[in-house]
């Protein structure tokens, strides 16, 4: 009979307490942030949308060879003599003419592996994170800002001086031999 | 009210009708809101928003979703029973809205003056559960058959102490009309049941404690028959999908939600009655004291479904501390709880009465 | 024809049609759904004849007690345990013979009894009488009746436990 009093003051007076509880939040104002209009900060060393300066970029692949998940697809042709491209802004000379850099943003799972490789420090993480489409094409981002007609031309022009080469070689293979081993003499 | 509107129109089914519709937009009104306001409630509780993007504080969340309801597909499974499958959900809110033919809304607005009402409104959420069952069964589904059966066990185990305490207070008050209870709690808030009654004296301040007794329990057994947490058992997410309705969607299931809310709102309108007086204002009339007599049915009406909304805010308040029950738990409380007392409870109040 | 006569022909046509559906349809658990009908029905024509408290007592009892825990026990066997309950007609003959028996019988007591009409005021409710006469003169039956029902329950509980021991 007591035990059975004692359940029953135990039942409501927890109650009680629960009802008390819950009645507090009923005043506490909400944790929520309410998204789209307010933003926190992001922390320092977030990882989001890739970024590559381009004109910094020397085409060496090496981001590409890093990424797990081979989402970014690069194209370089060489470049000829001649053509001047200038150099990075940390003073390394660039060889290739990047034709194509494309990051696909579906299937990159930002794990960074890609930034550290890079010698000029020219691929890296921005604080870009809402960038969803309705197409999944839409994510494949290119950063190569040759337009089709110039990385076509590229090629062919270096198709054209390998050619040119391939006939000199071909040319100097025809000459006379006797002038070959002269030449380490001349070093 | 079916009176007033007879005299202004002269006709029995024009006035039948306006009388049957103002409760059906009062169950409406309450299903809207209702939803709202538990969604807000929950997340007020819970240190959340709630939803604040449809309309003005996400005020149209609710009518967004009924039409989004409304243009569903009627999907439903392959194998189940067609004809009991359509007509549940119907019984069901039928049950549900039947009760609201003898609640008065005021001293003006009252469907049926019936003597029995008290009684009335007990026996027509049987169809509730026949509903309930029919949906269980005819859904051809295990989560549905075992929520219809524990809403069925439930609902009928839990009718044994509300009728205990009914039974007590009709003891008291000598009357089962839902008017005359209300009637009798006249005036100020200390005529009200739960403070012993309109009758100043010895008896009045011996019947308070149990008065309160009576109300906890009746609140308890009834918050068990509309099946809200703790008392969810039929529908436990957790464990059977949905319970009784797993198979619903779309309008049907509107329909059971629909019941759900009307319910709610009419068992806290009968616990009010009981013991808050009803649709008696706790301070006197302001028609009273201008002297515009026909004010007072308004005031009625406004207080009434006051207490009503206060009632449902304490449902979902217990709705959002509480976890659900356990099945053997949820008897043991009914069984082993809440009937001693309330028999405890009828044979004191009975006792006081008669001195 | 008032609105009386047309919401009792309304019940009358309830009650008749669903109690048939009752006794014809195969599957046990569409009879106990028809059986809800007819009591819905046999209630409202309570209701028309000023019953007002029989009329509930009727949904109360038979409505929210009987038929529920027959749905539960149809449905817990049905179901559960897949043992497909369906109603079959045998003993035709005998079964005619001692319907029409009491068909009979009863046809003729409606008819000869000579029924007293008491023309008069309807009283607004039953309860009042209901419940004078219920302590005063039908107060043997009545806790008789009570005794009955509280045997029954001790019965059942008895049965209920007998094979724990
Ligand atoms: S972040 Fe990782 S996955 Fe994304 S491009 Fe770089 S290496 Fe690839
Ligand atoms: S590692 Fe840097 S420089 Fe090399 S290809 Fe990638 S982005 Fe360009």
């Amino acid at each position: 009979m007591k035990e059975y009093l004692k359940n029953t003051w135990l039942g409501i007076y927890t109650v009680l307490v629960g009802m008390k509880i819950t009645f507090k939040h009923l005043f506490t104002p909400a944790v929520t942030i309410q998204y789209p209009e307010v933003k926190l900060k992001l922390p320092e060393r977030e990882r989001n949308r890739l970024y590559v300066n381009i004109d910094d970029c020397i085409g060496c692949d090496q981001c590409s060879r890093a990424c797990p998940v081979s989402c970014i697809d690069i194209e370089t042709v060489k470049s000829i003599p001649g053509e001047d491209l200038g150099t990075t802004s940390n003073g390394k000379k660039k060889a290739f003419w990047v034709t194509n850099f494309t990051i696909d943003f579906a299937k990159c799972c930002y794990c960074q592996l890609c930034v550290f490789p890079c010698p000029t420090e020219c691929i890296y993480m921005t604080d870009v994170f809402e960038f969803s489409t309705y197409e999944r094409n839409d994510l494949v981002y290119q950063f190569s800002n040759l337009t089709k007609e110039e990385a076509e031309q590229k090629k062919i022009n270096f198709a054209n001086f390998q050619a040119e080469k391939e006939k000199q070689k071909a040319a100097a293979a025809t000459a006379p031999k006797t002038e070959n081993p002269s030449q380490p003499n001349t070093n | 009210m079916y009176q007033y509107f007879y005299e202004l129109t002269g006709s029995v089914i024009i006035s039948t009708l306006i009388t049957a519709v103002f409760p059906l937009v009062n169950v409406l009104l309450v299903a809207l809101l209702g939803v709202y306001l538990e969604r807000k409630v929950s997340a007020w509780m819970q240190d959340r928003v709630g939803p604040n993007r449809a309309g003005p504080f996400g005020l149209f969340q609710t009518v967004a979703d009924f039409i989004k309801m409304l243009q569903k597909e009627d999907a439903t499974a392959l194998d189940i029973d067609k004809k009991l499958y359509n007509i549940a959900p119907v019984l069901v809110f039928a049950g549900s809205f039947a009760v609201y033919a003898v609640i008065p809304f005021s001293s003006k607005l009252i469907g049926s003056e019936i003597e029995v009402g008290l009684f009335y409104a007990l026996a027509v959420s049987s169809f509730v559960v026949a509903g309930i069952l029919m949906a269980g069964w005819s859904s051809n589904n295990k989560y549905s058959l075992l929520g219809a059966m524990r809403s069925a066990a439930q609902i009928v185990s839990y009718e044994i102490p509300t009728a205990l305490v009914v039974l007590a207070m009709v003891m008291f008050l000598g009357t089962l009309s839902l008017s005359k209870i209300s009637e009798m709690q006249t005036a100020y808030f200390w005529n009200w049941n739960i403070l012993g009654g309109a009758e100043f004296g010895l008896v009045k301040f011996l019947l308070i404690p149990f008065m309160v007794v009576g109300f906890v329990i009746i609140f308890i057994s009834t918050l068990a028959e509309v099946n809200r947490t703790p008392f969810d058992i039929p529908e436990a997410e957790s464990e059977l999908v949905a319970g009784y309705f797993t198979e619903y969607c779309g309008m049907k299931w509107a329909m059971f939600m629909l019941s759900e809310y009307g319910n709610m709102f009419a068992v806290s309108a009968i616990v009010s009655i009981l013991f808050f007086g009803g649709y008696q204002s706790p301070f006197g009339y302001l028609g009273n004291t201008l002297g515009i007599e026909w004010l007072i049915p308004y005031e009625q009406a406004f207080w009434f479904i006051l207490k009503g909304w206060f009632f449902i805010f304490v449902q979902m308040w217990l709705r959002w501390t509480l976890p659900r029950l356990r099945v053997d738990q949820l008897m043991t409380v009914c069984w082993k709880y809440l009937i001693p007392y309330a028999f405890v409870n009828l044979i004191i109040i009975g006792i006081i009465t008669l001195l | 024809m008032n609105y009386y006569d047309i919401l009792f022909y309304l019940f009358a046509i309830i009650t008749l049609v669903s109690a048939g559906f009752v006794v014809t349809t195969r599957n046990v658990i569409y009879s106990a759904f028809f059986l809800l009908f007819t009591f819905f029905g046999v209630a409202g024509i309570y209701v028309l004849l000023a019953a007002d408290f029989i009329a509930v007592v009727q949904i109360m009892v038979y409505v929210g007690g009987i038929l529920i825990l027959l749905l539960f026990g149809v449905m817990l066997t049905n179901k559960i345990t897949n043992v497909d309950i369906r109603t079959g007609t045998g003993n035709l003959l005998p079964a005619s013979i001692a319907v029409g028996l009491l068909m009979g019988a009863l046809v003729s007591v409606m008819i000869y009894t000579g029924w007293k009409v008491q023309p008069g005021e309807v009283p607004d409710t039953s309860i009042k009488q209901l419940g004078a006469l219920l302590i005063t003169d039908y107060l043997l039956i009545f806790e008789l009746l009570g005794i009955l029902l509280l045997i029954a329950l001790i019965g059942a509980a008895s049965i209920a436990r007998r094979d724990k021991e």
